[in-house]
């Protein structure tokens, strides 16, 4: 056996180890629902805010806690504990990411990703006060 | 209708560029391709390909010079122009916005591969035209992106002089088009606060010059398999490499700087798919261009050098690809949004993909062989190694990075694991270990075969000494996991064995000592990366004292810290307090002083800081740190929470001294909030001493009993519900210490809930912010080793020119 071929089965197991373990570290993109029936695992749950429920946060108490109500794609509404501060600009998000999971009723997420529309893309021709 | 004040000559102009930029590329790379055969017709072939090369690339910069114009002028009527700038914009911005988009960053791509095709066209040889084939075919390609035309409802390109604003799909029917004068009344979108800074300005070239270069040995490979010159193209191909590979390395780390000093990743690097999909590129050209040192002497290696060269460009189409098409979504923050070009993306990847697996292929019988294995005491088998835990470290990165292509192919929903960093340096360590100590001990072997006594003789001095050294660097670093020690040692033992290796068999011969300089280099930026991060210090972390039992929190993350003004609150061994914020423009400057303790208790002022929130209200706010760079470690502050809505009623303040009531209701054992305490409702009494409450005897009085917990203390507030001749007349509790005053308005006699009203003192509402902060040690290490990598790829190619001149 000449040495290419123990360099070529080492580089073979560890990518087949790389594969595996990506998978086996990956979480999965549910609803609520879907969420609810794991409640040990954790997931991704993609939704909108309820703007019509109250979003709290108060950081003279807890800095680290933000709670707010999210509807997901399927329609589904659940309140949230996020163990985080608010993030800037929240009310503005069009689309949220939450990472966590299900505790009875609540979801608790450990953290937040956010689409704002404004960051990229918002804003149409308007006019500029006049000058 | 006639409109007023556009310029529509200019962007007809830049049309007629961009197409023949396109056209010249294509008529450049048909020539070339014929003049790089061998025959009578090549000649006359290689003078229409030179020509139409210079044509297009003068071409390309008659677009940049237009697009740039435009922007300068402010000609909102392009939507490109409209969309990326506006006129408060300082000029030195110009040339952010301008590759802000993603047809200026094409733009950019391309301008740079005009640089380097003229100057292979005088430098190149006989090399000339099967390399300039592929470049002028990877241009055509590129400019196609600039086209902006529709072939059967497909639009290819998409281009920013024939794109008016007023025409824009999604801008149909604004009134202010109705206007004829509208531009006198038009200001531009802007450009992302997030991307207004110098770092804009100087990232950007440089990687795109990084990205531009990969097709340099990308083009000599093909030329290479393609002229059966399975070796000759290596010599001219490697200082390109080299310089390929200091470009891309800067560039990276650039970006690693930018993320560090302006966005709030609290770190330099996050593994984001987009810092990846420039860092794994450059690792294959790193590997591709120590490979292209062994093969010029040694056939064996020949298949990995073609496969790494070709790779590496393949990956930056790739990269290119999934950074532009949009697939990323919320994966990244610093994607581009999708143009509708990702079909066109994904032929340019796969025709350069296709060419190069058909050419190595074909070619793979007809590659010299050796008849000898090579030694293991040899330098080429060692740095093959290398090479080959680069490119499985690439592949280990990029596979984890592809998550969402690879959802999209075969229709799955998977998401990244909430630790994404911990899993990336979980795999990645074991490799910068590998490679660190291959760093360490290659230059000891010589080629061919190494003399074992010779060897050993020569390395024991800095193997003891890194020994010695890693270990009481470990004892004080205390590390938590054992593959931070391993590295530890490995990156100081190839600093001190390329430091020794200089001294001792260069004999200090600087000029021939870029290899041991820039591994240098490598070995401090790992070592840097490997102290700071591992050892980074949130220290806003759990100071506070605020942790409150009743809410659970066994899952929280407390790296925030609110700080209220005034206060001053403990954090590692500084003292912090907030003074207030300034407004300067669009920005609002959160003032933050650290003190130290002195040993009499009174407090010295070290230094301050002033994190920012820059206000934007078309595209949002941004939060951006504020750094104290000290020679040992950094104090990193960003703020990640500040009361921005309170700023638009600031001045609208009476002199009442309650604030507006907020209503509750409430079942017994519920928990609400005021600014500064938690008050939890615990029971309801009818039996309680009426006498300090002046009742009458047929009221009927229910008492609530709420319990009021700020940090410190438990306070009881007891308000009534009385009805006084079937009249409701509650009476209220305060809380004079917190300044709270409650009131009970209803009770559900059904189910006990109750309605209690809360008002708090206006004083009570001070300004406050919520931030963290991180120490950050050693990480000018890191830095360190950035400078010294560079300079030693310089060395390392000034060297390689005067060789290959001689």
């Amino acid at each position: 056996m000449k040495k290419i071929h123990i360099v070529g089965i080492v580089i073979i197991a560890v990518a087949i180890g790389a594969i595996f373990t990506t998978i086996n570290n990956t979480s999965t993109y549910a609803s609520f629902t879907e969420a609810a029936k794991e409640p040990g695992n954790e997931f991704h749950v993609v939704g909108k805010l309820n703007k019509e429920k109250e979003a709290v946060y108060e950081p003279k108490v807890n800095a680290n806690l933000f709670t707010f109500y999210m509807i997901d794609n399927k329609g589904e509404e659940r309140k949230v504990i996020l163990h985080k501060n608010k993030p800037q600009d929240f009310e503005r998000s069009e689309q949220i990411v939450l990472i966590g999971k299900m505790e009875g009723e609540e979801f608790v997420a450990s953290d937040i990703l956010m689409k704002c529309p404004s960051k990229y893309n918002d804003g149409k021709p308007q006019e500029t006060a006049s000058k | 209708m006639e409109y007023i004040g556009e310029h529509l000559l200019i962007g007809k102009v830049g049309n007629v560029f961009v197409i023949l930029s396109f056209v010249f590329a294509l008529i450049a790379s048909i020539s070339y391709f014929f003049a790089a055969r061998d025959n009578e017709e090549a000649a006359s072939w290689k003078r229409i390909a030179r020509i139409s090369f210079r044509v297009h690339g003068l071409s390309v910069i008659g677009v940049v010079a237009t697009l740039f114009i435009m922007l300068q002028n402010h000609y909102f009527e392009y939507e490109y122009v409209w969309h990326h700038s506006n006129k408060e914009m300082p000029m030195r911005y110009i040339l952010s916005c301008f590759w802000e988009g993603q047809e200026g960053s094409f733009l950019l791509w391309s301008f740079w591969h005009v640089i380097l095709g003229f100057i292979l066209q005088r430098t190149s040889k006989n090399w000339e035209a099967p390399v300039m084939a592929t470049i002028s075919i990877v241009q055509a390609f590129l400019a196609s992106m600039l086209l902006g035309i529709f072939v059967f409802e497909y639009r290819i390109g998409s281009n920013p002089f024939t794109v008016l604003l007023r025409q824009h799909p999604d801008f149909a029917n604004i009134p202010l088009f109705d206007n004829p004068n509208y531009l006198e009344k038009l200001d531009g979108r802007g450009l992302n606060p997030l991307l207004q800074n110098y770092w804009m300005t100087i990232h950007p070239p440089t990687l795109f010059l990084g990205f531009a270069l990969t097709v340099v040995p990308f083009a000599y490979a093909i030329a290479g398999l393609w002229k059966k010159q399975f070796s000759e193209w290596l010599k001219p191909a490697l200082p390109w490499t080299f310089f390929g590979i200091m470009v891309l390395g800067t560039g990276v780390l650039m970006g690693g700087a930018w993320a560090y000093e302006a966005l709030s990743f609290g770190g330099f690097w996050a593994w984001d798919p987009v810092e990846n999909a420039s860092l794994v590129p450059w690792l294959t050209l790193v590997g591709a261009g120590h490979v292209m040192l062994i093969s010029r002497n040694n056939p064996q290696s020949l298949f990995i050098t073609f496969l790494l060269s070709i790779l590496s460009f393949i990956l930056i189409l790739y990269s290119t690809f999934l950074t532009r098409s949009g697939i990323l979504g919320e994966s990244s923050v610093h994607a581009f949004t999708d143009l509708g070009m990702s079909g066109q993306l994904l032929i340019y990847l796969f025709f350069f993909l296709i060419l190069g697996v058909v050419l190595i292929t074909i070619n793979f019988k007809h590659f010299p062989k050796q008849k000898e294995e090579e030694g293991i005491w040899s330098r080429e088998f060692w740095m093959f190694i290398g090479a080959v835990v680069l490119l499985v470290s690439s592949f280990q990165i990029m596979f984890y990075t592809s998550m969402p292509v690879w959802n999209k192919l075969f229709n799955l929903n998977k998401a990244p694991a909430k630790d994404v960093i911990d899993f990336y340096n979980t795999w990645q360590l074991p490799f910068a270990f590998l490679v660190t100590l291959l760093i360490a001990v290659g230059q000891y072997f010589k080629y061919k075969n190494t003399d074992i006594k010779f060897f050993v003789k020569k390395i024991s001095l800095s193997f003891i000494s890194a020994l010695l050294i890693s270990a009481i660097m470990g004892y004080f670093l205390n590390f938590s996991k054992l593959f931070y020690y391993l590295l530890l040692f490995s990156s100081i033992f190839a600093v001190a064995a390329n430091a020794d290796y200089m001294i001792r068999i260069l004999k200090g011969n600087v000029k021939k000592a870029g290899a041991s300089v820039s591994h240098i280099g490598f070995a401090l930026i790992l070592l840097g990366a490997l102290i700071s991060t591992s050892k980074k210090d949130i220290i806003s972390q759990n100071s506070s004292g605020r942790s409150i039992e009743s809410l659970g929190d066994k899952m929280s993350n407390n790296d925030n810290i609110l700080l209220t003004q005034g206060d001053t609150l403990p954090m590692g061994k500084y003292f912090v307090t907030y003074t207030g914020k300034r407004f300067e423009g669009i920005n609002i400057y959160f003032d933050v002083i650290y003190f130290s303790k002195n040993t009499d208790g009174s407090f010295k002022k070290e230094f301050s800081l002033a994190p920012l929130v820059q206000t934007n209200p078309r595209m949002g706010n941004v939060a951006e740190p504020d750094t104290r760079h000290f020679l040992t470690f950094d104090v990193y502050t960003h703020v990640t929470y500040a009361d921005l809505e309170s700023l638009k009623e600031k001045k609208a303040e009476t002199k009442d001294e309650y604030s507006l009531a907020k209503n509750y209701t409430l079942k017994k054992g519920d928990t609400i909030y005021s600014s500064n305490a938690i008050i939890i409702f615990d029971s309801l009494s009818t039996s309680f001493d009426k006498t300090p409450y002046n009742l009458e005897k047929d009221d009927i009085a229910v008492m609530a009993h709420l319990r009021v917990l700020d940090v410190t203390k438990k306070h009881q507030a007891k308000p009534l519900f009385v009805i006084h001749n079937n009249m409701i007349q509650p009476i209220g509790s305060k809380v004079d210490e917190l300044g709270l005053q409650f009131m009970f308005w209803k009770l559900n006699p059904k189910d006990g809930n109750i309605e209690i009203s809360v008002q708090e003192k206006k004083e009570n509402v001070r300004d406050f912010i919520v931030m963290q902060a991180m120490i950050f040690p050693y990480i000018n290490v890191l830095w360190i080793g950035c400078i010294i990598m560079v300079i030693g790829t310089v060395l390392a190619i000034l060297e390689r020119l005067k060789r290959s001149s001689n």
